[in-house]
Parts: C-alpha cells; structure tokens; sequence
C-alpha cells in the first residue's frame, strides 16, 4: 500500500497517467483542452455534506476538477479517471481556517528562524513592501475604486509572497494540523494553504489587516488616531467631490494628500481592515464609536469584554477574533459588566458582531497536555457554543468567518461550487469530542489518511471496508450514486459504548436558509 | 564483462604516467594477480589479473595467462578495489569564507600541497579528493585533486570540478541563483548588441569601401581610409556570468546543497525549465525527511552526495536507510566520510559497511566510494573504477573492504605503492 | 426566593451567629459529636479527619430536594443509570436514586426533562485553595510532613466558584512539588459561599509527596539527584516506622506516623518510567501505604503492569497522551488508556489547577475519550475512581443512598464541551443556577 508520502505527490501523476490512457480529453470536452494538461478529478462519493452555507446534502457526492468544486449532488457523472474518496457513513465539512497559527505548520522543524517580512508596521515603521519594493502609497492607488487594490494584491490565483519561498511542503506539523481539521491558515499576516507536498500557490492572500492601536493608557495616541481618521474622512470628501467638479474644471486644484496617513485611507476605502487588539470595555467602546463615525468595519482581536458593549460593536459592524475560554476575573469593585464570559460569543453574535474562533494557544502542543492548542479548533468552538452560540454559526467561526478576514472567503470556508476543494471527511459531527478526521482534501487532492499516518492510525483504526460498498478502485457508475441518493436517514454515529453521548439534535436541519 | 585474452605488452595507454611519493616504485610494466577484484562497475572478477603500464590499467581479466617476461606481483589472498574517492571535502584547506555570490572563485588557489594529511590520507586509502571553496551562497568551484602529489602540478587533476550552491528555502536564495542566471541573459544582451554594432561597423565599411573604390574609378579624391574591422570579439563576461555560461553550455556541472525535502522542490522551481549538470549535496542528519522526495530524485536518476548514515523518521525511533532508498529508486550515491578528517576517512569504509549490512546492495556501496564520486568530479574517464585505460590507483585489502575485521594491506597510487611496504 | 435559599444566605452570612443559635461556641464543632459535649471534644477529633460542621448546617437548614431529570448517571459500582431517573436529598444527604417516582410533600423540585444529573466531580490534584500561584510551595526544608494548606485556603475564591459552576464539587487542595514531602493537603468541597468550616470535607485530606521531576534543586545539595530525593523520603519514613512501631510520640512525625498507619493517603507527584516505578516500589513495596500515584505522566505509562500488580490507584493528569516526550513510540499513545489496561484500581483524572484551569477538569476526560477512550469510564475517573483511591467513597464520588449531595445538573453529556452546568448542589444545598447566577462557565 502506497504510504502518503508517496501518495499525494503520485496522486496527480496518477491522474494524469490513467486520463492519458483514456480517452482523449477533446472526446468529451472539446479540442481547447487537449492542447493542455488533462483535467485531475476527484470526487467525495456518498458521504453527508455539510457545505456551511445552511445546506446538508445527505448521501451525496462532490465532486472537484483541477482543485474547485465542480459539482455537488447526486448521480454525478464522474469521468474516467476521478480519484475516488469513499465518504459513505461519513460526514464532509469544509476544511477548518487558523488564524494566527504557529509558523512551524510551514516553516517545519528544520525552518531555520525565518524573520518575514511584516508589511504592516507599527506607527514608527516606514511603509515599505519588502516584497516589491514599493511604497504603500504605490500599491494603494488614489483612486477612489478600492477594488484595484484587491486584484492586484489581495486574494488572487496566482498571488506571490515571500511565504511561497520558504513554504515546507513536508513538515510534520503540517501533517498533525491536516489530520485535525485544518487546511488554511495564517503565518504571520499571510493566508497560506496547507498543500502538502507542493510549493506552488501555497499562498493565498497578504495584509488584509492593517494593526491600530487604541487603548486607555495611551489617550495621546487614541487623539492621534482620531485625528488620522478625521483628516483622511475629509480627505475622502474632498476627493470625492474634485473628481465631480473637475468634469466641468479642468483647472480645479487636486485635494492634496500631503498629512493624510496612507494606511487610515485605506481603511476608509476599504482596501484593509482595520486591527485593533483590545480587551477593555472601554477601550472597545471607543472602538466601536469611531468605526461608526468613520464608517469601518473594525476586526477586535481578543474583545474579552466585548460582550460588555456587545450593541455598539454590533452597530459597527465589527469583527471580533475571540478565544471562549479566556478568563478574566470580574472586578467586583465595578458597578458595570466586566471580566470575562463563556457567553462572549453568542451575545456579540446576537449583537451582529462576526466573531471569528481561536483556541488560546495557536501553536501545536505535543508535550501530553490535549484540548488547548491548535488542534483543538472544532472544541474550542465547542466552548462557543457552550456559552450559548448556535452550532452553525459557531462552524462559521472556525470556517468562512477567519476566510473573510483574510480576504480568502470566495476560495475558502465552504463547500461551494467555484471554491476551492478543502473539505474534511469525519466519522461523526465535527464538534462531537470523539470525531475523528478520516481524510482530508486540500484544492482536490486527498492529502491527508488517517490511517496511513503515523499520529491517529492507532487510535480506533477504520474498520475494514464492507464488501457491498463501492469500490473506490472501480470506474465510476451511476449505480453508486442512486443508492446514496435513496439512503435519506441519517448514517449512524459510531457509539462506542453504550453510554455514549446522545447525538445532539441538529441546529441545521432547517432548510436552505441564508 | 568477461575477457580471456592472452596479454601482450603495451596496449596504447594514455601518456600522462602518476608520479608517485611512494619508497617503492614498480616496473613500467608488471601484471597483478588477486584474489579478487571489485572493478566498481558492478562486476567481480575472481583470480583477477590486471596489467599495468606506465600507472594506467591496460587490461583486466578473470585468470587471464601472462605472457613470459612481465613482472607478476601474485597476491592472490587479497581482494583489490579501485582507490576511494572523496569529493566533496575541505581537507587540507583552512581558509574560512563569506556569504555571497563569488562562483569564479577556485578552491585550488588555497591548495597548499606538501601537507602530511594528503599523505595520511593516501595511506587511508583516499587516492583522489574534491575541494570545494568555503561559505555560504555560491562560494566557488571545487578542485579534483590527487593525494598522491608533491606539487600543485601534480596534485591537480582538473580545475572547476564543479559549480558548488547552497539553495535553502527562502526568497534570498531564489533571488540569488536567478540573479545568476539574469546575469548570463545580461551578457548574452551585451553580446548581440555588440555584434549587432560590430555587423553594422562591418557593413559600414563595406559600403564605404565599395564608395572608394568607385570613387578611385572615378578618379575622385580620396580619404584615408580606416582599416577593416576585425574579427567579431565578444565582450569578456564578468565573474558571475563567465561561470554560469560554462553551467548553461553543459562544462561546469553544479552541485546544490540543500537540508530538507522542501528545498528539493524549492530548487526545481529555481531551476525551471533551465537545462544543465546537476546534483545534490544533502547532509544527513538526524531526522531530515529526505525520504519523502526520494522517488522524484530517483526518477530524475540524479546524483546525491552523502554521508554513509541511517537515519531517524521525525518523532519516531523508525531508522531509515536513506542511501538505500534513494539508490533503489533509481538515484546515484555518491558516499563522502562522516566527518571530514583523517579519523572519519580511516572508517569511511566500516561505516559504509553498517550500511550494507542494514540493507544497501555493496556494489552500489562500492560505486559510491568510487565511481560515483568520480563522476562528480567528471574524472570518470579516468578514475573511479578497475577499467581498461584508467589510473591504476588500487587499495589492496586481506578480505571484504566493508568488514570490520579486514585490514587495508597496501594502497597503489598510479601504479606505484604508496607506503614502504613493498608486495610481493 | 426559597427557604432553602434564605437558609443558605444566612448560613453564609454568619456561622457563628448559626451556632450561638444552635447553643455552641465559638469554634468549629465535629459533627458526629453531641452538641453538649463539644466543649470537652479533643482537637484531634476537630482535626483529625472526622467531618466537621457543613453536614450538621445541613441538616438544619436545607429544603429538602427532589431532582428529577432525562439521564441520571450514578457513577455506582453496578453501572446503574437510570433513563429518567430521580433523585431525593435532604439534610445533606442523598434520601433516593432511581426512576422517577413520586415526589413527597416538603421536597423542593428541580425538573429537567433533557437534562443529564451526575455526581460531583472531585479532583484530587488542585491548587486553587490558595486563590492564585502564591502559598503553594514553602521550599526550605526539604521534607515538611507536619505543613498542612489548611492556613492558605482562601474560601469562594474566584477560581474555587467557577470549578464549583463547571461541577467539580470536590477537591483535595495540596501543596505544591518543590520539596520531597511539601505538606498535607485538605479536602474541601467547592461552594459558592465558603468558609472553611462550611467547606472542609476532611483535614487532613492527605499527605503530597512529590518524588521526582521537580524537587532536584541540582544545588549540588543533598537532594539534587534521585539518589538524594529518595535518601531523604526512606529516611523520615524509617524514623516515623520506628515511632509508630515503639509508639513513642514525636511531633515532628506525628502526620507521617498517621501514614504509616494506613490512617491518612498520601499523594505522589511523580512521572517517567523510572518515577512511577520508583514511587511504587518505595511508598507500597517497602512501607505499604495508601499511596496514589500522582501524574504519571510522558512515559509514566510503561510502568503501568507493575503500579496494576502492585494495587496501586492512578491519578493522571494533565497530561493525558504521550508522543514525543521520554521515548519516541512513533504514535500518540493514549496513556489514560494505556493506564486503564494494564488494570490500575480505582484512575482518576485531575487538572494540577491551575495549570489546567480547575473548571476544565471535565476536559481531561473529554480528550481522553477523544483519543479512544472509553466515555463512561472517563466519568467514572472524574468521580468514584478519584473518591475511592482517596477512601472518602463512603461520602462523595457517587449518587448513593447515604451519601452527600454533591449533585450537578448539566444541559447534556458533561464529557462534551457544548454542555453546560445547570444547577450545583453541594451538601444537599443550590449552590449555582445558571439561569439565576448567570453562567460562569
């Protein structure tokens, strides 16, 4: 049996090679694609797909070409050559996204102390790419359309960073962080996709988040800032209103630019998110009263005493990147809310806050102590819902939420058509604590086998396949299909014991909702 | 290859005879009887007996018979192997070096050779080494030398032996091995423009040649004329371009070190679609996961230059015989000692040995002490192997090189034994 | 607001107030022993392990409790769970566990349908006492069997509440591992209103050793290296043998003498293959104590068939899986399992609090489940493994008839983080409601 490692880096060889065999490509679509490479297929037969946008499709197949989702339904025609994922009895999610993760995932253990490059500077650092050289003011165009911004830096196919130089396609942690969930994440302020045994295109997006500073023991600073805010608001209009009047006045004097920090402009023109990390009430009171003056939409890193002032942050529209089970004693001397909750993210929720979910260490702990570190991510949403979230929404916050941060949500955090093929293959609902993953697919290829890994294969070793499943070595026929289609109960969880949790009644067997 | 032909005296050896620092020298001509010989090219010759003229290997057979009058030097309780190759070291040099783009630089500027290490070294059985320059980056083109050498004459075997490039997984290593290869593109700009200039000066000339010589017709005045344009001259290259040119035309192959299996797919990305020599220099240490990209490396049939070590499987107590892996994937080793000192180079063979033991084919073992490391230098059309026409550098050794209880009885350097011991 | 609550109020309030009521001075009084005679009660009896004054409170103030509830997990030894079941407590006790049934007049219900009700959790290794990291550790001498944490308790602390709200309702509150023998510890339940004497289950709870992996000063002192750490238990415990042997009484051994008697259990903080094994061939091979092992953790686990032959319970945590530290198996290796299998008597989990937060106490059962382990087995470790390794079963780690009412109501399976506490009762007292106190946890 092959081992991984010699999988995922055949696996495209082996499409290749079984497709060349075939039929020729033109046969079934067209004499454009002969010309190139053959199209890799894979597919995800028969399993419960969970696609995080509200939709469970039970029983059915997904099906990915060249690393986006094709399709997702029932009777797929899966072509000659499609690397087939035997899902029955399983459920499909889609692959978790990290933020803030330790570096080890791509840098591996043999990095040698790669110090990158952080574009985005505290006030005193110059505003220089050291990617390319150029100057904020260079990437970021005057240009009131701040879309020009995103397609040339942001979350585009065929980005480039310096984290696609010194990407380990073979680290071991990449592995462990794979088999827990995990597909994308973020190294220092990258996205970066987990694709093991690849360096191309491995990073996804760059900067989408510009660190402000606002906090009480600072009051200068917080002045600072307000005063950045208002000159680039009047800045705004200005510009705004020259570009009406030059139409007419060719001779109208330009507003100059001279004073305005570049990197509030881009906030205010939506090119960047603005960071705060902060955890004080009043701090986040603050916040979230010049993001609704200046209209942005503020990401709170930490926000411990979000729930405090969960309205005005809902009013801002804010973001807030929380870990559940952060602790601060409540300060009895206080008349007011203070300290920290269980319920954080529920009530900022409710509230309209978008709460993104991080474990309290983002690193990978391999010294014995479980249920705290990265790996944790679906229990740490666990806890979020603890204190009162819903389930869908807490998926959210390990899924699309973290995407949207960094600029990636039309890639990742679903399981959508025109999406990247990140998806996990679990024994049993994601959140249950003795889930396990079974596979995972990174951009269509199956990178992850629990059993062919070193960590869980152990571990309640997949039983061996029954005989009246599909094969997954045989062609595709239509057969396979129809009998997922016909199975509508839901595929039993495996119960250990007898005493074995109750399955949880699911939040999401309401229909399509938005 | 089997031959069974009666010998007969010369045999149009090469010229070039190995000078020797050996008390004992031999016949211009005698034959060898052994007991065995290990050729390095996978065969095995049994009562082997080999002719040696002038220091060069005119024939080798299985009991082939002498022809009455030539010396014959019988050891037939010993077992001949070609003489150990090393090449990739840094013995005998002590210069330390800098971090950047230098590949003009050439190990052999820093070769001192009148040094008992290199003698040590030829006892040990080490007849022929490759240096390499120090640093980091490109620091230079190593030097295929002799152990068996008074004078840098006779010690150097061939200059720029390779191109040495350290390529690590990041943007500054991508930058520099592009910015080399830039520099090539550079010049080669620079030439067509100059020859574009230089056709243009030609044509020029023409043309106003051709107006003289109407003009002479015509009995018109005449100008001095200016003298024809010479041959076309390109521009010399600078010292970055110069080298990378050689490595583009297939003359100064490169060998890339790298540390992990990530810097190997990192380094095809760098090389591209670019065609040129090149092998690998990865250290083995520990727990590296080379392993993992042993199949693509195999596939490319490249040659790797490492230590003769097992290693460990991350986390694990799993041993991996990773110069086995890769040799069963279709790659060449090339075996350098653990340790670049004479200590190392005296138990290159017995640690090679443990890697036979845990599973390596020995002739490839062999091949990657000598053939292999031969070809790294490009000196395997003459060293490297028991071959008709090749130096006759031997080690003489009482029983099989990769046991420990065996003794290396004798080395021959060039015909001549090196050593006071003189076999009878 | 319920009697039972305003009795509780005012037992919190002023429990000498409570006992000027009930005719008694002004100290703590044993419970077992007559009011009228506790003027003459000795010391020893205050102290000395018999159970002070919360069950007495108890009996006269509680409304009594009925609960009744979709899953009752009773933790007892015949696995008995009862899908509903019901519960009835009074004066501190548990009266009736078993299916639903009537509930008689007098009885305060608490009826939740989908809820799951399950004993107390007790963590046997805990630091929280103290209220934050100070006052665990006084490193001066290296053996101090006569320190007890009884003076560095600081009740309803933050930490204490909120274990208490995440169902962890008793704890034995120990000194840390910086010396050999650092002291006894005491085991208290956890109550939203606490004072040491409404509180204290049993003091001293137990002795703390701690044998290797953190008391080596390396001052080139005696104690830097096992050779010295081990010198300097087997020599104290041979003095207190002797005292116990001859009877001669000597203050300084006094607790260690209870020890040696089998009156008192003693926890070892140990770990590693040679740890474990070398704490239970000292403190069970050679003196035959009551001895627990504490920790056991990296690869703690390869001495897991001795420590089963030896009859000697675990006490495992916080780590709960090995993979890289001590010998490299190549795999993750569950070592609560690994514990279990080899037929450890009696495992239980803890937390080390706060090195895990004391709340997450459940957590330590959850990964381990995560990783293969049994569930059922997982609480088992979380109640009656902890309170039977200890002897304190005939009051906590179940829900029996007799026993306290250390009841916790939770939204589901407690093993799974999405569960909530409902409901807290302690000494057959609400001590938390969520949907009144807000939930802390």
């Amino acid at each position: 049996m092959r081992t991984m490692n010699q999988r995922f880096t055949k696996a495209a060889l082996g499409a290749v090679a079984i497709l060349s065999a075939a039929l020729p490509a033109s046969a079934f679509f067209g004499d454009d694609e002969s010309e190139q490479d053959p199209d890799v297929y894979l597919a995800i037969v028969g399993g419960d797909i969970y696609t995080g946008t509200g939709e469970i499709l039970r029983g059915a197949t997904m099906l990915s070409k060249n690393g986006k989702i094709d399709e997702i339904g029932y009777d797929l025609y899966l072509p000659e050559g499609t690397e087939e994922v035997d899902a029955h009895g399983l459920r499909v999610y889609p692959g978790l996204v990290a933020l803030k993760a330790t570096s080890r995932l791509t840098q591996g253990t043999f990095a040698p102390g790669l110090k990158l490059h952080e574009f985005v500077p505290e006030v005193d650092h110059p505003d220089i790419c050291g990617d390319c050289g150029k100057s904020f003011e260079e990437i970021v165009p005057s240009a009131v359309d701040p879309g020009e911004y995103s397609t040339e830096h942001l979350a585009t196919d065929g980005f480039k960073s310096d984290f696609d130089e010194s990407f380990d396609p073979f680290s071991g942690y990449m592995v462990m962080a794979l088999g827990n969930g995990i597909t994308t994440v973020q190294q220092s302020s990258t996205a970066v996709k987990l694709k093991r045994g690849e360096v191309d295109g491995v990073s996804l997006s760059e900067k989408t988040m510009t660190s402000m500073s606002w906090s009480g023991s600072n009051p200068s600073g917080k002045a600072d800032l307000r005063e950045k805010f208002r000159d680039a608001a009047r800045y705004q209009d200005e510009l705004r209103r020259w570009e009406e009047v030059v139409k007419k006045d060719k001779e109208a004097k330009e507003p100059s630019k001279k004073g305005i920090d570049s990197r509030v402009l881009a906030i205010l023109q939506g090119a960047t998110l603005a960071k705060f990390s902060s955890n004080d009430r009043d701090d986040l009171l603050g916040i979230a009263r010049l993001a609704q003056k200046y209209h942005f939409r503020p990401v709170i890193e930490g926000c411990v005493e979000g729930w405090c002032v969960a309205d005005e942050l809902g009013r801002a529209s804010a973001y807030a990147i929380i870990n559940p089970r952060v602790r601060r004693d409540r300060q009895e001397n206080l008349t007011h809310d203070n300290g920290s909750s269980i319920e954080n993210a529920a009530i900022l929720t409710r509230a309209g806050v978008q709460v993104a979910i991080t474990p309290g260490n983002t690193s990978i702990d391999m010294g014995g102590i479980s249920g705290r570190d990265l790996l944790s991510l679906p229990l740490e949403a666990g806890f979020a819902i603890r204190g009162g979230l819903d389930e869908r929404t807490a998926l959210e916050g390990i899924t699309v939420i973290p995407a949207r941060l960094l600029g990636i949500d039309h890639r990742v955090g679903s399981l959508e058509i025109g999406k990247d093929c990140d998806a996990l293959i679990t024994d049993g609902d994601l959140l249950h604590y003795q889930t396990f993953v079974q596979y995972t697919v990174v951009e269509g290829k199956l990178v992850y086998d629990k059993q062919e890994e070193i960590f869980y294969k152990n571990i309640r070793p997949r039983p061996e396949p029954d005989v009246a499943a599909t094969d997954p070595g045989e062609a595709p026929a239509e057969g396979a299909s129809e009998e997922a289609a016909a199975s509508e109960e839901t595929p039993e969880v495996e119960a250990p014991s007898e005493d074995a949790v109750e399955e949880v009644v699911e939040v999401e067997d309401e229909t399509v909702e938005d | 290859m089997k031959m069974r032909k009666l010998l007969f005296g010369l045999a149009g050896a090469l010229a070039l005879a190995a000078p020797s620092i050996a008390a004992t020298s031999t016949p211009e001509l005698f034959a060898l009887k052994v007991g065995r010989a290990e050729t390095a090219t996978g065969e095995s010759i049994e009562h082997a007996v080999i002719l040696i003229e002038n220091g060069k290997i005119v024939t080798i057979g299985q009991d082939l018979e002498i022809e009455r009058g030539i010396p014959v030097i019988d050891r037939s309780d010993l077992v001949v192997t070609p003489g150990f190759v090393n090449c990739y070291s840094r013995a005998g040099l002590s210069s330390s070096g800098a971090s950047g783009t230098q590949p003009s630089v050439q190990a052999s500027t820093e070769l001192y050779p009148r040094q008992e290490l290199f003698g040590d070294l030829l006892k040990a059985g080490v007849t022929t080494l490759g240096l390499y320059p120090p640093g980091n980056g490109i620091p230079g083109q190593a030097v295929a030398i002799s152990t068996a050498g008074t004078t840098l004459e006779d010690m150097i075997l061939k200059e720029g032996a390779y191109l040495k490039i350290l390529m690590a997984s990041n943007s500054s290593s991508r930058k520099m091995l592009d910015g080399a290869f830039e520099k090539v593109e550079k010049y080669n700009e620079t030439v067509e423009k100059a020859r574009e200039k230089w056709e243009k000066s030609v044509e020029d000339w023409d043309k106003e040649h051709k107006q003289r010589k109407k003009d002479e017709k015509d009995g018109k005045e005449l100008k001095p004329e200016d003298p024809k344009p010479g041959d076309f001259v390109a521009p010399e290259p600078d010292a970055v371009a110069g080298p990378f040119i050689k490595v583009l035309d297939g003359e100064l192959p490169v060998l890339f070190s790298i540390r992990k299996a990530g810097d190997y797919l990192h380094l095809l990305k760098g090389i591209g679609e670019r065609e040129f020599n090149w092998s690998l220099r990865v250290p083995l240490r520990n727990d590296i996961d080379l392993f993992k990209v042993a199949d693509q490396i195999g596939e490319k049939e490249l040659r790797v230059v490492m230590e003769p070590r097992l290693t460990l499987m991350e986390w694990t107590m799993r041993e991996r015989n990773i110069p086995d892996e890769l040799t069963r994937a279709g790659a060449h080793v090339a075996f350098i000692p653990n340790g670049d000192d004479l200590d190392n180079m005296k138990k290159w063979r017995l640690h090679v040995g443990h890697l036979v033991k845990r599973g390596m084919d020995a002739d490839a073992a062999l091949a990657a002490m000598t053939l292999e490391p031969a070809r790294e230098l490009g000196l395997d059309d003459r060293l490297g192997s028991l071959e008709v026409g090749k130096d006759a550098n031997l080690l003489f050794f009482d029983g099989d090189p990769f046991q420990p209880s065996t003794k290396l009885v004798s080395v021959m350097s060039g015909g001549n034994f090196v050593g006071d011991e003189e076999l009878r | 607001m319920t009697l039972a609550r305003l009795m509780t109020r005012l037992a919190g309030a002023s429990i000498p107030t409570a006992l000027a009521v009930l005719g008694l001075g002004g100290v703590a009084s044993a419970a077992f022993v007559p009011a009228g005679d506790l003027a003459e009660a000795p010391l020893d009896d205050v102290y000395g392990g018999v159970r002070p004054i919360r069950i007495e409170q108890a009996a006269f103030e509680s409304t009594p409790l009925a609960i009744r509830c979709g899953r009752l997990l009773t933790m007892s030894g015949e696995r008995a769970i009862f899908d509903p079941g019901m519960l009835l407590i009074s004066k501190g006790r548990i009266e009736y566990v078993g299916a639903p049934i009537e509930v008689p007049d007098g009885y305060q219900l608490v009826d939740r349908e989908e809820a799951w009700v399950a004993p107390g959790f007790v963590d046997l290794h805990s630091h929280i006492q103290t209220g934050g990291w100070g006052d665990i550790n006084d490193m001066v001498m290296p053996t101090n069997a006569q320190f007890s944490t009884r003076s560095t308790i600081v009740p309803s602390n933050a930490s204490m509440r909120r274990a208490m709200a995440a169902g962890v309702t008793t704890q034995l509150g120990i000194p840390g591992s910086g010396t050999s023998i650092s002291g006894f510890g005491v085991l208290y339940k956890s109550k939203a209103k606490a004072t040491y004497e409404n509180i204290v289950l049993q003091d001293p709870g137990g002795m703390k050793v701690a044998q290797t992996h953190n008391p080596e000063r390396g001052a080139g002192d005696l104690g830097a290296t096992r050779a010295g750490l081990s010198w300097l238990l087997e020599e104290i415990n041979d003095r207190a043998v002797d005292a116990r042997d001859s009877g001669r009484f000597d203050p300084a051994l006094e607790n260690l003498v209870r020890i040696q008697a089998r009156e008192l259990p003693v926890l070892i903080h140990c770990a590693g293959n040679d740890g474990v094994a070398g704490t239970v061939r000292m403190w069970k091979g050679r003196y035959d104590t009551r001895c627990v092992v504490s920790h056991g953790s990296f690869d703690g686990w390869y001495a897991a068939d001795y420590v089963a032959s030896m009859g000697v319970p675990v006490n495992h945590g916080p780590r709960t899986y090995n993979f890289t530290l001590g010998i490299r198996e190549g795999r993750i290796v569950n070592t609560t399992q690994a514990y279990i299998d080899a037929g450890v008597p009696d495992f239980s989990l803890n937390t080390d609090a706060p090195v895990i937060p004391a709340e997450e106490l459940f957590l330590q059962g959850t990964v381990s489940a995560h990783l293969g382990s049994d569930p059922y087995q997982m609480m088992q470790a979380l109640t009656l493994g902890p309170a039977r390794s200890f002897g304190i079963d005939a009051h906590v780690g179940s829900l029996e008839v007799g026993k306290d009412a250390d009841v916790v109501i939770w939204s589901g399976d407690p093993l799974d983080p999405r569960s909530h506490v409902e409901v807290v009762v302690v000494d057959g007292d609400i001590q938390y409601q969520a949907s009144h106190d807000g939930q802390w946890f």
